[in-house]
């Protein structure tokens, strides 16, 4: 509890200072509501042309774009300090962090605030919304609890390979994320379903980088559509597997850490 | 038990061996060559509780990885370090409590907030209550005077105020053991004076501190024990006065006479010492080692002799005696 206290305090002390901006705010936040509209746009005109894209309609795939933006606006909002990893440990910025009695992660992530993740955020819960009312689901509060944890468990995994692949700067000596950006972009595909991937792709979605738990396989569970519906249920396994392997990973590679020559 | 406890420490970097440019860049894809440069190399270091020790050596002599290796910045590559018996990185969060760290050539503050902000949050992740902090901050005040830059964002202090809010920052938590690390580079002698005062207040308050400084007047008059450092060994260990009395004992007084004297009179009135002529006829060297004769004796014998206008007493400083152990001409120990 004192750790999420002690967050909320460190982001919160950022944010003050990002309120000086701001014009920068409002176009970020502008730019990011605007890109979401163009992916739902597409989206739109491609049901237009294919009423079902292999069995999954439009609704059910905009559940899944809602997702992933949800997933990133967080990791933007709250954590989006991983992504200066590489450059905090080019600079040897974790000297500080390391003699701090916090999570090194943590102090890592809460360095920036990514202000185009509360558009991300808003833009998913009401792609998700949108889906959800469109669907037909029989909500019981069972259901309804168990969608709940589904989402919290997409949003872990995000994040968890956010840090993960983040943290592979240790080993790369960059002093920027080529490696967890390219990543990041591989992770767009699992907006779509996975059924319409190739084999080889559907492994690494599946379980190398498990992109398809943060959307696809949840979604599909809740829409009790697809082949494989049950593999949903085991989101909140592979949430916990990706948290404990992005934590041992990036304590890993803290022992590699070499500071910088003063 | 000492607090602070070394043995063994090593640290090898492994650097990648790159031909110059774009070139040697592609090539060092293919065929991976790196070099292995040894920056701390065995070493074995013990401070006690409320100890302040010096820590001293030329570029590149490892002073810094040692600091990050004490600190459990760097996991060393072998040997180990002990903080009050507790392990570096297994103990991370206890240890952390205990020390603090100072980079003069870093800043801990946030770069877009409001120095009193910066404090503030540190208080909060040490977990330090308001009624301390107030305390501890009061009495930093005295002698850093940080009043008049807590409003100040951190990007926009001067070198002088960001070490003077580094030092309050480093010591939030009242830790046990303080490292400091250059803490005075590049600060006017205003700004410097105030900080040597503020190491004494905490070295008297029973802080331990181990200062690695390139200017060793920020060791005299601090630190009794120095600690000398080269190539990754440390090739001195041992008390600072001691140095001082066995390499450092020469007094040169100078002497400013009414009229002009003989030499020759000087010299048999002194023996023992050596007197040579200044720029001026009246004015003369006195050189003598402090423990055959003092300068005392020295000025009564000369004013037995002539009437003396003015006189002073040099001392040679620690400096020129660490600046004869970095060039190899003086081996202490």
């Amino acid at each position: 509890m004192r750790t999420v206290r002690l967050y909320l305090r460190l982001l919160g002390a950022h944010f003050r200072s990002l309120l000086e901006y701001e014009a920068d705010f409002v176009i970020l936040v502008v730019a990011t509501v605007l890109m979401q509209v163009v992916n739902i746009v597409f989206l739109a005109a491609l049901f237009a042309k294919v009423p079902a894209l292999n069995g999954w309609t439009f609704w059910s795939v905009l559940m899944m774009f809602g997702a992933v933006a949800l997933a990133e606006g967080v990791g933007s909002l709250f954590f989006d300090g991983m992504w200066s990893l590489a450059w905090q440990i080019n600079r040897g910025e974790l000297d500080y962090f390391l003699v701090r009695p916090y999570p090194v992660a943590l102090q890592s992530s809460s360095a920036k605030i990514g202000v185009n993740g509360l558009s991300n955020i808003v833009m998913g819960i009401i792609m998700i919304g949108t889906g959800l009312a469109h669907v037909d689901i029989a909500w019981t509060p069972w259901r309804v609890l168990l969608g709940a944890l589904l989402l919290i468990s997409s949003v872990v995994i995000k994040l968890s390979i956010n840090l993960a692949t983040n943290a592979v700067s240790f080993w790369l000596s960059s002093p920027t994320p080529l490696f967890a950006f390219a990543m990041h972009q591989v992770g767009d595909l699992a907006r779509f379903p996975l059924s319409i991937y190739p084999i080889a792709l559907k492994a690494a979605l599946g379980a190398v980088l498990p992109f398809a738990f943060i959307s696809f396989f949840p979604v599909a569970y809740l829409l009790d559509t697809g082949q494989s519906r049950w593999i949903g249920l085991l989101t909140p396994l592979v949430a916990a597997y990706c948290a404990v392997a992005a934590a041992v990973i990036f304590k890993r590679g803290m022992r590699r850490y070499e500071s910088a020559g003063n | 038990m000492p607090i602070v406890e070394a043995r063994g420490l090593t640290k090898v970097f492994r650097r990648p061996d790159k031909g110059p440019g774009l070139a040697g860049a592609v090539r060092h894809l293919f065929a991976r060559r790196f070099t292995d440069k040894v920056a701390v190399d065995h070493v074995d270091l013990s401070i006690e509780a409320g100890e302040a020790v010096a820590y001293v050596g030329p570029n590149g002599a490892g002073k810094s990885t040692t600091v990050k290796l004490l600190s459990g910045i760097l996991v060393p590559t072998a040997g180990d370090v002990r903080i009050d018996g507790l392990h570096p990185q297994r103990d991370r969060t206890t240890v952390a409590h205990r020390i603090g760290v100072l980079f003069g050539q870093r800043t801990q503050l946030w770069w877009d907030l409001p120095v009193s902000e910066s404090l503030a949050v540190l208080r909060d992740i040490y977990g330090v209550d308001h009624a301390t902090y107030r305390k501890r901050m009061a009495r930093f005040d005295e002698v850093l005077e940080l009043g008049e830059i807590l409003p100040v964002v951190g990007r926009k202090l001067s070198l002088g105020q960001r070490m003077r809010a580094d030092l309050a920052a480093a010591l939030v938590h009242g830790p046990q053991v303080v490292y400091l690390d250059e803490p005075t580079i590049g600060l006017d002698l205003a700004v410097k004076d105030r900080v040597r005062e503020f190491f004494r207040s905490i070295r008297d308050e029973g802080t331990t501190v181990m200062l690695t400084s390139h200017d060793l007047a920020d060791i005299e008059g601090f630190c009794r024990r120095l600690v000398i450092i080269d190539q990754g060994r440390i090739i001195f260990d041992g008390d600072l006065e001691a140095v001082k009395d066995k390499f450092a004992r020469e007094r040169i007084l100078h002497v400013e006479t009414a009229a002009p004297v003989p030499l020759e009179t000087l010299r048999t009135s002194l023996p023992g010492a050596k007197v040579e002529a200044e720029d001026t006829p009246t004015r003369y060297a006195v050189r003598f080692d402090r423990f055959a004769m003092t300068a005392g004796q020295a000025v009564t014998t000369l004013a037995g002799l002539t009437e003396l206008v003015d006189f002073r007493v040099d001392e040679p400083s620690i400096e020129d005696v660490i600046r004869r152990v970095y060039s190899g001409e003086l081996v202490l120990g």
